[in-house]
This record gives structure tokens, sequence and C-alpha cells, in this order.
């Protein structure tokens, strides 16, 4: 969905991709034992918190490769202030906020 | 009970079926969360335990997926501007507060009309809150199509901006300065639903846009904030009574990141009352979910006699409408994506 060509991150999203299926293959090779070891609570707390943070970075970096490689980029800067906004203004605020402005953005 | 084993009664034995379903609906709750900030949990929770999950670790799992996921999309909506970090840990620290008076007002309940009285006021609280939040934003989300696209200030937070109430805070990212004694209720009203019914955003990204004046776009990124930081406690809360099954929760993590990320980047394709109106038609069809569940916590509490095939019925029909309220969201994301994306490309060829 990108408006303009830009050069595609094949390279993270295969390395990535890799440690991204490599985690999942470790994991899932001993998913009963891990899931009881992690079951136990306590300071066993520490392996979901720790394990899903690992993965959030890995499979995210992949994913969010993976959209770019494919062509789904964001295409516009979509936040924008009110007119309502800072200090200064708090006391005479504007009612209408302006369209979202379009410009390209690569994320 | 031997640890290199799983016991039988809290983990399911995973089969194709099961984690084709969950990646499924984690990728489309991604999807809706990465677009309007919230949800997914009210169908994950009730179809995990459709795959026989018992309900604490259902919840415990659906948790401790929605932090990571949160973290991503806010992460990926920070690069686009649309995140306040700042409002959003104000907003978290009074939303703890609101989980705390949620789980005792749960509590109280549980003990004094047991299970049936619990359920039968969560889908009341679900009901009662959605069809007055989510139809105020629809109309809203309509009178903003109407005048083509534009958003204004809710009459409200302009009233509410103008006090001069110490402290005063200034939200430079979300362009507002209020004073703290209005971002309370709006924090903890968050923390109550997401304790009564799990998804605090319902309440959270309405209160920030028509309390606050936050802007749409704004609040519902700003909401994964407050996910993620309430969505960790709570995780290290439950892994620490043993309830989550790291196996759930992983195969729901593949489907959602890839859904969150593309749902935060729909954002910056369509016009800022989509997200109004994506969040308004799924809490208004989740309100019909959950008021077609009412008569089984009626009959259960003796205030209503109905036969259990028709409850069976109601019972499909509830879920049924659930699954259905989160795939409207998606086709209508997607459509709204699709559309942005032929206007990007006219407007690139205009350009040219």
């Amino acid at each position: 969905m990108a408006t303009q060509t830009a050069r595609k991150p094949w390279g993270k999203t295969i390395v990535f991709g890799i440690l991204s299926a490599a985690l999942y293959a470790g994991v899932f090779a001993f998913a009963d034992t891990i899931a009881a070891h992690f079951a136990q609570g306590s300071y066993w707390a520490a392996g979901p918190i720790a394990t899903v943070f690992l993965f959030s970075y890995v499979h995210g970096e992949f994913t969010g490769n993976l959209w770019s490689v494919l062509g789904v980029e964001a295409t516009r800067k979509a936040a924008r202030k009110p007119e309502t906004a800072t200090t200064s203004t708090a006391t005479k605020p504007a009612t209408v906020r302006p369209a979202a402005r379009r410009a390209t953005l690569n994320a | 009970m031997d640890i290199l084993t799983l016991d039988p009664t809290k983990f399911i034995d995973l089969n194709a079926t099961g984690v084709c379903f969950l990646f499924i609906v984690g990728f489309i709750g991604g999807l809706v969360s990465g677009f309007i900030g919230s949800g997914g949990a009210f169908v994950l929770t009730p179809g995990m335990m459709s795959l026989g999950v018992p309900g604490t670790v259902a919840v415990a799992s659906n948790m401790c997926h929605k932090f990571p996921k949160a973290l991503v999309g806010a992460i990926k909506r920070f690069r686009y501007g649309q995140v306040d970090v700042k409002l959003g840990l104000v907003m978290a620290a009074s939303a703890a507060v609101g989980v705390q008076m949620g789980i005792r007002i749960q509590q109280v309940i549980l003990e004094k009309w047991g299970q049936a009285g619990s359920d039968l006021y969560v889908s009341l609280s679900f009901v009662a809150v959605l069809v007055l939040v989510g139809g105020y934003v629809m109309r809203d989300a309509l009178r903003c199509a109407r005048s083509g696209g534009v958003e204004t200030t809710a009459p409200l937070a302009l009233r509410l901006q103008a006090i001069e109430l110490p402290p005063m805070l200034t939200f430079r990212r979300s362009g507002i300065r209020i004073s703290l004694w209005f971002t309370l209720p709006v924090g903890f009203a968050t923390g109550m639903l997401a304790a009564t019914i799990a998804v605090g955003g319902f309440i959270g990204v309405p209160g920030m846009i028509y309390v606050m004046g936050v802007p749409g776009l704004m609040a519902s990124a700003t909401e994964l904030v407050i996910a993620f930081v309430m969505g960790l406690g709570g995780s290290i809360n439950w892994a620490m009574h043993g309830m989550v099954d790291i196996r759930l929760v992983l195969i729901i993590l593949g489907g959602s990141l890839l859904g969150v990320q593309l749902g935060a980047i729909g954002t910056t394709y369509v016009r800022e009352h989509m997200i109004k109106m994506v969040m308004a038609v799924i809490m208004l069809i989740v309100a019909v979910s959950r008021g077609i569940a009412l008569p089984r916590y009626l009959v259960q509490l003796g205030l209503m006699d109905v036969s259990p095939e028709v409850l069976g019925v109601l019972g499909k029909i509830s879920f049924g409408s659930m699954c259905l309220a989160l795939l409207t969201g998606a086709v209508i994301i997607l459509g709204s994506m699709w559309k942005g994306r032929a206007a990007a490309r006219e407007e690139a060829h205009g350009q040219a």
C-alpha cells in the first residue's frame, strides 16, 4: 500500500522470520514441560513474562517487516494537534479540528 | 504434581482446530486493537473457554498476550506520532485504582449472589455501558461522516479544559491542558470496566475523546499504553499464581502481532471518524450479544423460566454475535484501508 517506492527490508524479514520460527519451534518442541514449569507460579512467573517480551520483539520485528515487504505501509502522518491545544489557548479553544494532512510516512 | 507433566484440570490438549482458531481470532483481535486501541479480549476469553480452557486460565492467558500486543501496537503508532505517553501513564495510574475497585465489587457480588449473580452483573454492565457509550460514539461518528470527516472537540471537554483547577496537566502530544482531577474519573472508569468486562478501552477511549478532548486517533493509540501497563501488572499477578498457559499465549500472540501492526498501519489510511465508527459498531453488536445471554443468568437466579434447549441456542447466538462484532470491525477496517489506498494512489497520480 505504499505510495512511494522504498527499499524493502528483505534481509530483516528473513533474519527475524528465521529467529521467530526457531523460537516457536524451540518452545513447542518442549511445550508441555515449559508450560508445566511456568505453571508453578511464584518466581516462575518471570518465565512467561520474559518469554512474551522476547517473542514480542522477535516476532514483532518479523511481522512489521513482513508487512513492509508485502507493500503494506503507513501512508500519512496521522496525528495532529487540535486547535484547542497548549497552555495559552486553553481558555479560548477552537471547536473545529482541521482534517489530518496527508504525507508519506515509511515506518 | 510432577512438574514435568501438565495438570489436565488446568491445561487442555491442543489440536490443529484449536490452534487455528486461536491464531485467527488473535489476528482479528490484533487488527481491531491496533486500530481502535482495544478489542479482541471479549471474544478470546469465551473462545478459549469453549475449547475447554478453565475460566481463570483463559483470563490469565488472554491478559498475558494482551500486554505485549499493546506494546508492539503502541510502539508502531508512536512512530506515527499518535501516542501520548504521558497521558497514557497518568490514565494507567488511575485505572489501576479502578481495577482494584472493580475486583472488590465483583467479590462482594460473588459472595452475596454467587456465580450467576456475578455473571448477571457483568452482562448488565456490558449492555448498559456499551449501549450508552456505543450509541453516543456512533451518533458522533455519523455526524463527523456527514460533515466530511471533520472532528470537533466535545463541548464537555471544552468546558472542562477551561476550568483552572490545580494541578493542571499539559499533554503536549495530545495538545490539551486539563486539570488532573478531570483525568482521574476517566482512568478510574477505564480500570473499573477492565476489571468487569475485560475491555477497559470501551470507556477509556470515548472518555479521553469526549471528557478530556483528546483527538480520536490519539486516544485510540494512547489506550494501547494503558492496556500495556495494566496488562503487564495483571499478567505478573496471574503468572505468580501459575495460571498462564504459555502455549495458548504464544499461539494467540503469533496472530495478534501480525494483526496489530496492520491495524496500526490502517489508522494512517482512514479519516478519523472511522475509528469512532468501528468502535461504535463493535460496542453495539457486543451489547446485543450480551443482552441475548442475559436470560441464562436470570434463570440461574430463579428470576425467569426458560427451557435449557432455548438457553443453549441463545448461548450459541450470543457467542456467534460476539465473533460477528469482531469480524464486522475487521471488515470495516480492511475496507477503509482499501479505499484509503485507492485515494492515496489517485493523489500520487495527480501529483505526478
